[in-house]
């Protein structure tokens, strides 16, 4: 009898537990697949090449909301992390030429080791003193970055070009077909992400993300019934730093070129930012958070050019509008930021679950 | 049980995938990748200049060009990647003023592009980020030409191998020497090494400066780099030692540590490889210790504004900079005498801003290619590089030097500086010490590739 039940309803514990919970859940994942394999051949290069550059965001922010979301560890030092493993990228795989299945898994190798030599600091302090304390992370990453020149290539920045080999072309074909680097870049980066979001997942519906959780909302009472406290602060900023770091290596790969100003304090508060008004504590949040943050510079400079606003001045600034294109742009993100902590702190994840509660519920949503 | 939301919502995902498929043609983007692949086929086979002919052979000799991207038969479509928000905004804003103003005159003066053809500019922001330039880039390439402007020396690297690989030029706005030899990028006026070069080359003679110690503080970064390179070349050439280099970052905000190198190491002359705002924070340092050694400074040091500041005395005693071409207001210059005809008609309400001259200068080479690109027939993005590779010289009426141009190997850049030194009472705060100053180790410098 148990057999025919529907999947939705919950009378387990070991149901609240599965990873695709519902029908509609794995015909979402199914969605989602199709999503990907699709929106390359109807998107033009642009639209990719930006919707690549948020799904090396989302691998970070990932891993972010790992450590913050949901162990309760603010950092600022996503950045550094960021940019080990942009360095790796282009170290091991454009100056050595090894393939990308050596460079990606030793990226995310690098960012795990000096995870874990960060995160002792995270057991003697918390709260604002950590989040100093990985604001001097980053100031000493980047006088790394410019300064060891053998790796780094110093202020001059290095190129990654060669990381990937054929992939790296304006054209390449695959059976039979040619496609651009854009197509090719969107593929590889979302498939990663889905391959790290479901990593995550895996984690935080299991023994080690309880933990976080509970370190996340009471330290000492974890410690008290019996969660590690060393264990599981280290391991987070373990697995978070190594999810920053692939997120660096794709965005080497995807940028061609990297600049040591890239990894500053600017892209720490970034992932912040992104974490948050993606949804602390959600996994999806997270990659919402890197669409809609990174893309809505775009989107709002695509909209203002193409429709003349009575008050923005189009292309070329002038007496015809109060603003420009680009002090727009910047006036409406800021604007959304606060407005999502005000209407809704839960973050896009939030309005997400609420909708979903809104259709489930129906018809009596109230 | 049926969930009936669960069905619902997959219904939802279904249509708005159906609709991504059917909204947006894949088709209209085949076209403007087949022609970058064609193009860097093309530059790949150095047949750029087989390309011209082909193309003045399809078309005739001085017969309208084809479309192309970013021309549609009328209006020839340029790019302009410059900071228009963040802090290096202060340069982006009047440069990008400069490129309008030459653009105008061309427009309403000349008709257009060799009388015919109308100039239209598309600007966006770069935030001086290498990341957003690499967006940008990709938003706008296939709807111009060229890119009249790219700022900054990190926007430039992050863009130039897909500059190569879609054979497109660009113009950067950043004086380094490795632009001279690459193909697609055109570059105007005597790179920072030169510029540091004839500054010392000047200062250890005429400049009496004999015998002192000379010293070096550069920011650290490839900007920094390329002006410390002119000071070792010259260094080797004059014979004198580089007693300390003191490094810092564009951002820092203090610069004791700096200023007591400098002090501790009794530099007598420092070279300053820097932008504005650590000019200002190392020279008020300096001040406040009444230590005084002869500062010269690259030309990106400068801000109009230092002159006005509560530093002006400070620096009239011991400020030197060191750029390019006559100084604002200069009307026995003729490329400034019609340059300030054109401030006055359009662009009345600019204040004298040596930027705005760069941008000037550069609109009016990227005007050179175009006329020869129109000549030639073609303005598709092989033809652009043709017509570079075609072009025996930029010139500029001495507002800039004249720029030896050809093909990438024969390109030399102008070898001559101006020594300005301060002077509140004039239009961006400086005078001219010395003008058209080219040192024998200048003219020795080597622009390798």
């Amino acid at each position: 009898m148990f057999r025919t039940r529907n999947p939705a309803m919950v009378v387990r514990y070991d149901d609240d537990l599965r990873l695709f919970r519902s029908r509609p859940a794995k015909a979402g994942v199914v969605a989602f697949g199709l999503v990907w394999l699709l929106v390359p051949l109807n998107l033009t290069d642009y639209p990719l090449l930006v919707l690549s550059y948020a799904g090396a965001a989302a691998i970070g922010a990932i891993g972010l909301n790992l450590l913050t979301g949901y162990t309760g560890q603010v950092s600022l030092g996503h950045a550094f992390f960021t940019g080990a493993g942009a360095y790796a990228c282009a170290y091991l795989g454009a100056e050595r030429g090894l393939p990308i299945g050596v460079w990606l898994p030793a990226a995310a190798a690098i960012g795990c080791l000096m995870g874990a030599a960060i995160a002792p600091f995270a057991l003697r302090l918390r709260g604002n003193y950590l989040v100093i304390i990985t604001l001097g992370l980053v100031l000493l990453g980047e006088h790394l970055f410019k300064n060891w020149d053998s790796v780094t290539g110093g202020g001059n920045g290095t190129s990654t070009t060669g990381a990937l080999g054929v992939l790296d072309t304006n054209e390449f074909s695959l059976f039979g077909s040619a496609y651009t680097r854009e197509q090719g870049f969107f593929w590889l980066i979302w498939a990663v992400v889905a391959v790290g979001a479901l990593l995550a997942k895996n984690i935080v519906r299991s023994r080690p993300g309880r933990a976080m959780q509970a370190v996340r909302d009471r330290d000492l009472a974890a410690e008290v019934i019996g969660v590690s406290q060393a264990r599981y602060k280290i391991g987070a900023f373990v697995v978070s730093s190594g999810y920053a770091a692939v997120g660096g290596a794709l965005y080497a790969v995807l940028q061609g070129r990297l600049d040591p100003t890239q990894f500053g304090l600017v892209l720490g508060i970034q992932f912040v930012a992104i974490v948050i008004v993606g949804g602390l504590g959600t996994i999806f949040g997270s990659i919402l958070g890197a669409i809609v943050l990174g893309s809505l510079p775009r989107v709002i400079e695509a909209l203002t050019r193409d429709n003349d606003l009575p008050f923005v001045s189009g292309d070329r600034g002038g007496p015809e509008g109060y603003l420009t294109v680009a002090s727009l742009n910047k006036s409406l993100y800021g604007v959304i930021i606060i407005a999502f902590l005000i209407a809704e702190p839960r973050g896009l994840a939030g309005l997400w679950l609420r909708i979903r509660t809104w259709f489930k519920t129906w018809p009596f949503s109230y | 049980m049926q969930s009936r939301p669960g069905w619902l919502k997959l219904a939802a995902a279904l249509v708005a995938l159906a609709l991504v498929a059917a909204a947006c043609g894949r088709d209209d983007d085949d076209g403007g990748t087949g022609d970058a692949t064609d193009a860097t086929d093309d530059a790949a086979g150095d047949a750029a200049d087989d390309a011209a002919d082909d193309a003045a052979g399809d078309d005739g000799e001085g017969g309208a060009p084809a479309e192309a991207p970013g021309f549609d038969g009328e209006t020839i479509t340029l790019g302009v990647i410059t900071p228009v928000t963040g802090p290096v905004a202060l340069i982006g804003e009047p440069l990008t003023n400069g490129n309008r103003v030459y653009v105008d005159y061309v427009n309403a003066e000349l008709g257009g592009v060799a009388g015919r053809y109308q100039i239209e500019l598309v600007e966006v922001d770069s935030e001086y980020n290498p990341t957003v330039a690499v967006q940008q880039y990709n938003a706008i390439k296939d709807d111009v030409t060229l890119f009249a402007q790219v700022l900054g020396t990190p926007s430039v690297n992050a863009v130039l191998e897909q500059l190569e690989r879609d054979n497109v030029v660009a113009s950067p706005a950043s004086l380094d020497s490795f632009w001279v030899r690459e193909q697609n990028l055109l570059p105007i006026g005597a790179p920072y090494q030169i510029q540091a070069i004839n500054a010392l080359s000047w200062y250890l003679t005429d400049g009496g400066g004999e015998g002192q110690t000379i010293c070096t503080a550069i920011q650290n970064d490839p900007y920094g780099q390329a002006g410390q390179q002119g000071v070792d070349f010259a260094a080797g050439e004059l014979g004198f030692e580089v007693a300390t280099t003191a490094t810092f970052n564009a951002t820092d905000e203090d610069y004791t540590a700096q200023v007591s190198q400098l002090q501790g190491a009794g530099c007598e002359a420092v070279f300053l490889v820097s932008t504005p705002t650590p000019t200002n924070g190392m020279l008020s340092e300096a001040a406040s210790r009444e230590y005084a050694p002869q500062w010269i400074g690259q030309s990106p040091s400068w801000l109009g504004l230092f002159a006005l500041s509560p530093l002006a005395p400070y620096l009239q005693a011991n400020f030197l900079l060191v750029g390019e071409g006559p100084v604002w207001g200069d009307t026995s210059v003729p490329g400034m005498a019609q340059m300030l005809a054109h401030v006055e008609a359009y662009a009345p309400e600019q204040v004298p801003d040596t930027y705005f001259t760069f941008g000037y200068a550069q609109a009016w080479s990227v005007v050179q290619v175009l006329e020869k690109a129109v000549e030639l027939g073609d303005l598709s993005r092989d033809g652009i590089v043709a017509a570079m590779n075609s072009l025996d010289e930029l010139a500029f009426d001495d507002l800039f030097g004249a720029y030896q141009w050809g093909r990438p190997e024969d390109r030399d850049p102008p070898r001559a500086s101006t020594i300005f030194s301060v002077d509140p009472a004039a239009p961006t705060g400086l005078a001219t010490r010395i003008t058209a100053m080219e040192s024998d180790a200048a003219r020795a410098f080597d622009f390798e590739d």
